[in-house]
């Protein structure tokens, strides 16, 4: 039975366009980031998650861990420059928390952001969710194929 | 549209990978144009998966002992074999197109038909079946994998049996069995084949790899220009085997995500069936199902492909089996039974290594036969 899936966009979140990752800022400005829908639909069950440890300088669009799901591995990219100051110990050992709840109990990591403002009005937010949300759906609806 | 086309033979495990990384780095920043590399490894190199134990996949002890390196690859999947008679095939792409955006099995799947239409050439008809595996009237002739990286690059792995000892493998990789003699040997043997066995010759790697590349040429309807290693390339190829392939953070490290297995036995009207399944954590890596019932093998191995990837829930398995029970013929196995047998085998797997079913690509064997460890 084929069933059209159902894409989740928070909007109390920044999105990155590219790498589909979210990010949310806290009252103390702490930014947790994790995985969003349309990723989650084009990987799979998660099998397994590596992601580096606190204390470690991320850079925006760099890697901060790799995910291995049924269609793929993929590195997970930072939406934003930070020093990670968490990270999930419950997704490390139970990856597929991730695609049971990747807005809430499946975070990934917490980030103090080192640049937030100038990147974070890079990602997508705010009034701008649902027609990116539209194209992004329309992009997995669309059979994808490389032309060059 | 030009690809540059890159060979090479007898590459160091280390060496190798580094090269196939270097070129989805490259390619996804825009300095390389999209590459297609077919290249063999030495005799013999052992490739485990991105998140594998290598303990529990490999037969350390006879690696050090036989000179066969041992290397972690950055895709995911089983363990294999690589050296001389395996052909191993890298497409590197930029994938920040917005039509490359998620989509993985569609890209597979194109990726797949540049091999599938190689193999036509050679005379041997594959498909593509489950989630990467490409086989010939169910024998599994190549494995396939995708990673993405930060860059937008994309790399698709793959590995082409053009020859196989099946001996060596057995003795390089862990099987699901604890001795091997010939009957084991035969039962993987009869899960694998390559081209030489399916064309009856001793075809050379570079007639296959012709084969191959006219392959990915109509499939991706593109030219090919043979081409080298920019120098950029291998100063970054020598520097990142340093600094990765060859450390041993990047050999021997492991996941927080249990690796376990799980065995279970039910007797029915058509025969015993036993589950044997690998999992990590809570997701079915692989399943195998063994007994003395009768069952026509392509269906047995349909199944197992289905329960490839799969989540453990209970509810999941069911619908799985039953949709596969609707679609094939089950020769009077009952699915309740096999949703049964297969979800006892998942909720009673442990850690105890002793137990494990390793996860070798092309060492899992899906016979309906009873292993002699019982």
């Amino acid at each position: 039975m084929n069933t059209e899936p159902v894409f989740d966009t928070p909007d109390d979140r920044h999105y990155s366009r590219e790498h589909n990752i979210w990010a949310q800022r806290d009252d103390t400005g702490r930014v947790r980031v994790g995985v969003d829908s349309f990723l989650l639909s084009s990987l799979g069950e998660l099998a397994y998650i590596a992601l580096f440890d606190p204390g470690m300088a991320v850079t925006r669009g760099h890697s901060i861990g790799t995910l291995e799901a049924a269609k793929m591995t993929t590195s997970i990219t930072a939406p934003i420059s930070g020093i990670i100051t968490a990270i999930n110990e419950a997704v490390l050992a139970d990856p597929q928390l991730i695609n049971r709840d990747s807005y809430s109990e499946g975070w990934l990591a917490e980030l103090d952001p080192t640049n937030w403002e100038a990147e974070s009005s890079q990602l997508v937010t705010g009034d701008d969710i649902p027609a990116w949300a539209e194209e992004s759906r329309q992009r997995l609806s669309d059979e994808a194929e490389y032309k060059g | 549209m030009t690809w540059q086309l890159i060979t090479a033979d007898g590459v160091e495990a280390a060496h190798g990978l580094a090269a196939d990384e270097v070129l989805c780095r490259q390619v996804g920043a825009g300095r390389s144009p999209a590459t297609l590399r077919l290249y063999t490894y030495r005799s013999h190199c052992a490739l485990v998966g991105r998140f594998q134990n290598l303990a529990q996949e490999l037969h350390l002890d006879y690696c050090e002992g036989h000179d066969v390196q041992i290397n972690r690859r950055p895709t995911g999947g089983g363990a294999i074999l690589m050296g001389r008679d395996q052909l191993g095939i890298t497409v590197a792409l930029n994938g920040r197109g917005p039509a490359m955006h998620g989509r993985a099995r569609d890209l597979m799947e194109q990726f797949s038909g540049g091999l599938l239409h190689g193999l036509q050439q050679l005379g041997v008809a594959a498909k593509f079946r489950g989630k990467n595996d490409l086989e010939v009237g169910g024998r599994k002739i190549a494995g396939l994998g995708i990673y993405r990286d930060s860059n937008g690059g994309l790399l698709f792995h793959g590995s082409l049996l053009v020859d196989l000892d099946v001996p060596l493998m057995a003795r390089v990789l862990r099987t699901p069995f604890t001795t091997i003699g010939n009957r084991e040997l035969r039962i993987i043997a009869k899960r694998t084949t390559t081209v030489r066995e399916q064309r009856g010759d001793s075809i050379g790697i570079e007639d296959v790899r012709q084969c191959v590349a006219n392959g990915f040429e109509e499939s991706f309807g593109i030219r090919l220009q043979r081409s080298e290693h920019s120098d950029e390339e291998l100063a970054a190829i020598d520097a990142l085997a340093q600094d990765k392939y060859f450390t041993r953070a990047w050999l021997h490290q492991r996941s927080n995500v249990p690796d376990l297995s799980g065995r279970q036995s039910i007797r029915t009207d058509a025969g015993s069936i036993e589950a044997r399944v690998s999992m990590a954590g809570k997701t079915i890596k692989s399943a195998i199902l063994l007994g003395d019932f009768f069952a026509d093998e392509d269906a047995i191995v349909d199944l197992e492909g289905r329960l490839r990837w799969h989540s453990s829930d209970a509810a999941a398995i069911e619908e799985t089996i039953r949709e596969w029970a609707y679609a094939t013929s089950t020769n009077g196995l009952d699915p309740v039974a096999i949703a049964k047998v297969v979800l006892a085998a998942t909720e009673g797997a442990t850690e105890d290594i002793d137990d494990t079913v390793p996860y070798g690509c092309f060492v899992t064997p899906t016979q309906p036969t009873t292993p002699t460890d019982g």
